[in-house]
């Protein structure tokens, strides 16, 4: 059973089709536009059982959704100048990387149903990044 | 004849233990005794007090290698998680190490993500100017020695690069498996590399369909809009045909995804059409084929005998050229709906390598969940994955076979 939870104002909720980065048309997504500009962005995945179970990777997850959003900025920032300039590509090529990285780890987590640092987890379990995250 | 080699690795954990791999580790061809030495002090950092491991292997026995391009990343690759499933069990990051490692290991196979090589991290590349595209962010020395090194049968300390930081981490020991997947942006740009891969494959991914799929990943990340995604497919299409793009003529085989011409002007990229492009005259390497080897075929299952829903399946087989090479084109164009559309069809496929019959539908309904079961691109990954396993055996068996002659001359 899947199941949803969000901690935000408005939200919209919707099924994205299949492709390579979102498997199951039974995995249900969902997209915020908040208007608020500090809003707590929790957001809660409980499809099929997968979803970050550790700290450590629920703190993967938040750093590289920030970071997208960061690099979005700085990448139309750079190109305002010059398309074409190195500067420009490399930003793009940035944004691509962790939007990359976000999508691997969204993809373990949903289609493997493990979190990642569950085999590091099993070695080192009193570390920061191994407390089960706890809803 | 026996080589033996004793180096020190850096370890992350300071345990104290004698392992005996021969029991642990089945994928691995060589004997190998390491000692782990616990650390008298914390935090010393930069000190040689590490492991010491030293590695004897045989000298006839080598690791199979496969190349695999591919823009999308590592440790995502469907692909792989198909390929070493061919082979039996689950690939799992190294245990105990880097939780940021793009390394993939299973019994058989390890596959080893070539981001790994970059000689510049992130903040490298954005003082250089150069995207990670650009054959100036990789060190191709470094990545030819330790393919070679791992193909000849000697563990390396390979390099992580850590996609979350940007970072260049400690590295990681890879022992040479079985099986040695190469995974990533560069796998036949360097003639040396190349020139090591028993087997090489070129995911070729078409520009409309990229867009439908990046939108599809991206969509629902803040920060991103079509714009975004847009500008950042537009910005990287340079670097991407002058580095990326004409590596395809060397691959072996081809899996080339463009849209569907089943539905007009369908641009979700929902249902595809995916051609196995496969080269002639490659050693171990049998080409697939519908009816009839080297004929030309259209073929739509879809019928009397089979009943499919909208938009249905069409296949085409038939020789062709590919950048100078003769190649054998086989193509399919729609979705599998149920089992027995599948099943059907495998069962009208020739030389896919398979050990029983229906082997090809059980891969794919064992991985139901994953992308592109549906369709072509896990139908043809699935295929390649055996046609690889079959390769695989006969390089083996006809190194068994050699010595053999040998002893009785």
């Amino acid at each position: 059973m899947a199941t949803l939870r969000l901690h935000s104002l408005t939200a919209t909720s919707e099924k994205i089709p299949t492709s390579p980065f979102v498997p199951s048309s039974r995995v249900l997504s969902a997209s915020f536009h908040c208007n608020e500009k500090r809003v707590s962005k929790r957001m809660t995945i409980n499809a099929m059982g997968g979803g970050a179970k550790y700290k450590g990777t629920q703190m993967r997850e938040k750093q590289l959704s920030e970071m997208i959003e960061k690099k979005v900025t700085e990448a139309k920032q750079v190109c305002e100048g010059d398309e074409t300039s190195d500067e420009c590509r490399v930003a793009w090529d940035e944004v691509e990387e962790v939007s990359q990285a976000k999508a691997n780890l969204r993809l373990r987590l949903e289609v493997e149903k493990k979190d990642p640092l569950e085999s590091f987890c099993l070695e080192n379990p009193e570390t920061e990044e191994c407390k089960v995250y706890d809803d | 004849m026996a080589v033996c080699s004793a180096y020190t690795t850096q370890s992350l954990n300071s345990t104290c233990s004698i392992s005996t791999p021969a029991k642990t580790h089945l994928g691995f061809h060589q004997k190998q005794v390491v000692f782990y030495r616990r650390s008298s002090k914390r935090g010393g950092s930069g000190s040689s007090s590490g492991p010491c491991v030293i590695t004897c292997s045989a000298g006839d026995s080598q690791t199979v290698v496969i190349g695999l391009a591919a823009d999308s990343g590592c440790g995502k690759s469907t692909f792989m998680r198909r390929l070493t499933s061919v082979f039996g069990g689950a690939a799992e990051p190294p245990k105990g190490g880097n939780p940021d490692s793009n390394t993939l290991i299973s019994d058989m196979t390890t596959v080893i993500c070539l981001d790994d090589y970059h000689s510049l991290d992130r903040t490298g590349r954005k003082e250089k100017g150069v995207t990670a595209l650009d054959p100036r962010a990789n060190d191709f020395d470094l990545m030819y020695e330790q393919v070679k090194a791992i193909k000849s049968g000697v563990a390396v300390d390979k390099p992580i690069y850590n996609h979350v930081t940007g970072l260049l981490d400690p590295p990681e020991l890879i022992k040479p498996p079985k099986i040695l997947v190469i995974e990533g942006l560069h796998p036949m740009f360097d003639e040396r590399v190349r020139d090591l891969l028993d087997f090489s494959i070129y995911l070729d991914i078409s520009n409309e369909v990229k867009f439908a799929w990046k939108i599809q990943r991206d969509m629902a990340e803040r920060g991103h809009s079509l714009e975004s995604i847009k500008a950042s497919i537009e910005a990287r299409k340079p670097d991407f045909d002058a580095y990326i793009d004409p590596q395809k003529k060397y691959a072996d085989a081809v899996i080339e995804v463009l849209p569907t011409q089943l539905i007009p002007d369908d641009n979700e990229g929902k249902v595809l059409r995916v051609r196995l492009i496969m080269k002639e005259g490659v050693k171990h390497f049998s080409p697939v084929y519908l009816f009839d080897e080297g004929s030309t075929i259209s073929w739509i299952p879809c019928g009397r005998k089979l009943t499919c829903s909208y938009p249905g399946i069409k296949f085409h087989y038939g020789p062709d050229t590919y950048f100078g090479n003769e190649v054998s084109i086989l193509e399919m164009d729609g979705q599998f709906d149920r089992l027995d559309e599948l099943i059907y069809v495998e069962s009208h496929l020739s030389n896919i390598s398979t050990k029983f019959y229906g082997e090809v539908t059980q891969q794919m309904l064992k991985h139901a969940d994953f992308p592109g079961s549906n369709n072509g691109t896990g139908l043809f990954q699935t295929i390649v994955g055996l046609k690889i396993r079959d390769l695989y055996e006969q390089i083996t068996s006809s190194k068994t076979a050699a010595p053999l002659e040998a002893t009785k001359a």
